[in-house]
């Protein structure tokens, strides 16, 4: 069993170089495998002393600062978004939790359509977008919060009733105020056109550090599967547990969204799918469902830009347009299994 | 080892518990038992450390629960919950080897040693060839088999048992709590079970805390607990209490249901009996709200039990013997106090002759009317040459109403109090 998770994760790295090697490759100019090599190893230090490539310094312009941030934050999203989702599932039992469960995508909406029309910057947008996800997650989490505990269903039901409270603000905004419009629409359906490596060292200290705290829980989110009380039966604080829980998928999530906008689909289907390869057990199910994440949203993000060059669609209509129909054949499939 | 001293529980204002105080040593076998919403469930959670009393407290091995962190309680007490759902496919195997969680670090992989629990549990609870198959593809008993499994192999000196068997077969019923029953005495494990089966916490616990209405209404040994007083105050209900002559276990079963106070409003009738022929129109009447006394008849005798069910006055003589002059005396004062006599399907020997006298008596010197049921007829029940048969025809003769079957006679007594 060990040995077989074992070759699924060395498997997925490898699709992971080979994904990330095609995303620097293609676009409106096409560069050739060698350049790539001589671009990513002429910036490490030692080794390059050993690599003799060649390389246009156009070439290493469009790889260094635009393909590579954009092709990382792509995985680093994807990644977050997918065990977020994954933890999200477990901490309420459901296979039909996603990220945006409490609220957070529709507070940082907010925050986004506050920022674009008060003070518009490269910079104000994502961070005020990241303040309003997280002031909504906490606010979520205040209501839902009786007695020294979290009350899961309150939580599900909250994040609904505020994120839609969030939403309809932003919507009076957006119909009051014709200017930046356009431009919000766009945020919301998400992308990173405007990835570069400031915005990609933001959300790598949150990803970084938050992905393996979540993976710490991972026991304990198995054990929670039988039942809050049967999981404090077998040791497990489980209070504590969705308190930390809680403020790592919220910071996650926030992050990710403050520098790409609302991408769907990837944090609600990957942790499934993983599901249905490796099983339920969080242990494998949170660092698979990072990579796959990863992995989906690069290839989402390389059709995104490439598909009507010069064009480009905004990522969360392909993730939506490959996710949801995939996810349609796994869970007829698994339905026809179930049942044979 | 667990001691649960004066403990109360309150939920939104409402006192789910009351002054809960009782203890619990190694190798005990506790059953509680009480109607729907007396406080079962909630008195074991309050073990579990799930919640916390309002007043009171408890202790386990001398220590205050609330100074235990989840996991050092969990490594003394182990609870089997009512109803558990699981939403995500883990396999069998994995759910039982949840059970060693308390004994893991955050980050150590399960040892052999555990491994081999969880086969030992899971061949015990006889759920060894389900270990593939994933939970949410199994049956409601083997769910419950693995999850008892689980429970098993977190051992622990303690185990809460919430109504563990109520999605069991009856043979994997017996199954699963005779290996509690056999845990309980090989390992000194302390068993708490609580369970609507009365007849199933008769069986295997050696103690019994009757609850009512979040208070202990009774507590002690089995026999002490479940009389027929007990249940007919805490489940308003008449039942028959006896030792199985073939198990030697106590069981009760439910005759009828107690509505209320019996009033007198519907008049008094007096039934003379015997031989169980007064037992099914004693409930008959009782469920139909009358006031009923019984005389004279024989302890042990199949009347006299169906009148300690619904307590009703009873003039007793004793086993095998003839009816006394003291005894008859008695009778006729239930009589005076009654206003209709039924005189029942009963065999007449030497013995219980007195008692057709004083239904002759009831009749011709006070005046009270008489109701006969003969579905046997005279001749064929008279043992005493004659004698019977002469007194039985003269109640006729006197106006006694004759009725041949029950219904008859519950339609005389209907007729007579209307």
């Amino acid at each position: 069993m060990l040995q077989r998770r074992l070759i699924i994760l060395g498997f997925l790295v490898i699709i992971a170089l080979i994904s990330i090697g095609i995303g620097l490759s293609v676009g409106t100019v096409s560069i050739p495998l060698s350049s790539i090599l001589g671009v990513l190893f002429g910036k490490i230090p030692y080794i390059r002393k050993f690599v003799r490539i060649d390389v246009p310094d156009k070439y290493f312009m469009i790889i260094f600062n635009l393909r590579l941030p954009r092709v990382l934050l792509s995985i680093l999203v994807g990644s977050g978004l997918a065990a977020a989702g994954a933890c999200m599932q477990g901490l309420f039992r459901n296979p039909m939790a996603s990220p945006y469960v409490v609220g957070v995508s529709s507070g940082s909406s907010f925050g986004a359509a506050v920022a674009m029309l008060i003070f518009p910057g490269i910079f104000s947008v994502p961070v005020v977008a990241f303040i309003f996800g997280v002031i909504t997650t906490f606010l979520v989490y205040r209501i839902s919060f009786k007695r020294g505990k979290i009350a899961t269903e309150t939580l599900l039901l909250a994040g609904i009733a505020v994120g839609f409270f969030f939403s309809a603000i932003t919507s009076l905004l957006m119909y009051t105020t014709a200017s930046g419009v356009h431009r919000l629409v766009f945020w919301i359906m998400g992308g990173f056109w405007n990835s570069s490596w400031a915005r990609l060292l933001t959300v790598i200290p949150f990803v970084g550090f938050g992905i393996p705290a979540i993976y710490c829980f991972a026991r304990d989110l198995n054990i929670m599967q039988l039942g809050e009380e049967s999981a404090i039966h077998l040791g497990v604080e489980v209070e504590q547990v969705k308190k930390i829980l809680l403020i790592f998928t919220s910071l996650i999530t926030a992050s990710c969204v403050s520098v790409s906008g609302v991408i769907g689909f990837v944090g609600l289907i990957i942790p499934h799918i993983t599901r249905l390869l490796v099983g339920p057990d969080h242990r494998m199910l949170i660092p698979i469902s990072t990579l796959m994440g990863g992995i989906f949203l690069l290839w989402c993000d390389t059709l995104a830009r490439t598909i009507i060059a010069p064009v480009e669609l905004p990522v969360g209509i392909i993730t939506a347009c490959f996710g949801a129909p995939f996810f349609i054949y796994l869970l007829t499939k698994s339905k026809r299994e179930s049942y044979a | 080892m667990l001691k649960v001293k004066n403990v109360s529980f309150s939920l939104n204002g409402k006192k789910i518990l009351q002054n809960i105080d009782f203890s619990l040593s190694a190798g005990d076998f506790l059953g509680i038992v009480g109607p729907n919403g007396a406080g079962k469930t909630t008195l074991l959670r309050l073990i579990s450390g799930v919640i916390y009393p309002d007043e009171g407290k408890i202790f386990i091995e001398g220590k205050d629960t609330r100074s235990f962190n989840y996991r050092r309680l969990a490594l003394k007490v182990a609870m089997v919950p009512q109803n558990t759902f699981i939403s995500f496919p883990f396999t069998v195997f994995d759910i039982v080897l949840m059970g060693r969680t308390p004994y893991l670090g955050r980050f150590e992989r399960e040892r052999k040693e555990d491994l081999e629990k969880v086969k030992e549990y899971m061949d015990l609870t006889g759920i060894w060839h389900l270990r593939n198959r994933k939970i949410t593809e199994i049956s409601g008993g083997e769910l419950q088999r693995a999850l008892i499994a689980q429970a098993l192999a977190q051992d622990t000196p303690i185990l809460l048992l919430d109504e563990p068997t109520s999605h069991l077969d009856i043979n994997h019923e017996l199954e699963i709590i005779s290996i509690i029953s056999r845990l309980n005495k090989e390992k000194d494990k302390a068993v708490v079970l609580v369970s609507h089966d009365l007849n199933l916490a008769a069986r295997y616990c050696r103690r019994l805390i009757l609850l009512k209405e979040g208070k202990i209404f009774s507590q002690g040994k089995v026999e002490e607990v479940l009389t027929a007083r007990n249940i007919r105050s805490v489940y308003h209900l008449n039942a028959l209490v006896k030792k199985h002559p073939v198990t030697g276990f106590i069981y009760t079963i439910p005759v009828s249901i107690q509505n209320g106070k019996r009033s007198e409003k519907r008049g008094r009738i007096h039934l003379i009996g015997g031989g169980g022929s007064a037992s099914k129109i004693m409930k008959e009447l009782i469920d139909r709200g009358y006031e009923v006394s019984i005389g004279v008849v024989n302890v042990f005798d199949a009347d006299f039990e169906t009148a300690q069910i619904f307590e009703v006055p009873c003039v007793v003589e004793a086993p095998f013997s003839p009816i006394t002059h003291e005894s008859y005396q008695k009778n006729m004062q239930l009589i005076n106090a009654c206003q209709l006599v039924i005189l029942c399907d009963v065999p007449f020997g030497s013995g219980n002759l007195l008692n057709l006298k004083a239904a002759l008596w009831a009749l011709r010197e006070r005046g009270i009317r008489v109701v006969v049921h003969s579905e046997t007829s005279i001749k064929k029940r008279d043992y005493t040459g004659g004698r019977a048969e002469k007194i039985f025809q003269d109640l006729i003769k006197e106006g006694a109403l004759l009725a041949e079957k029950e219904e008859e006679v519950l339609s005389f007594v209907k007729d007579h109090f209307s």
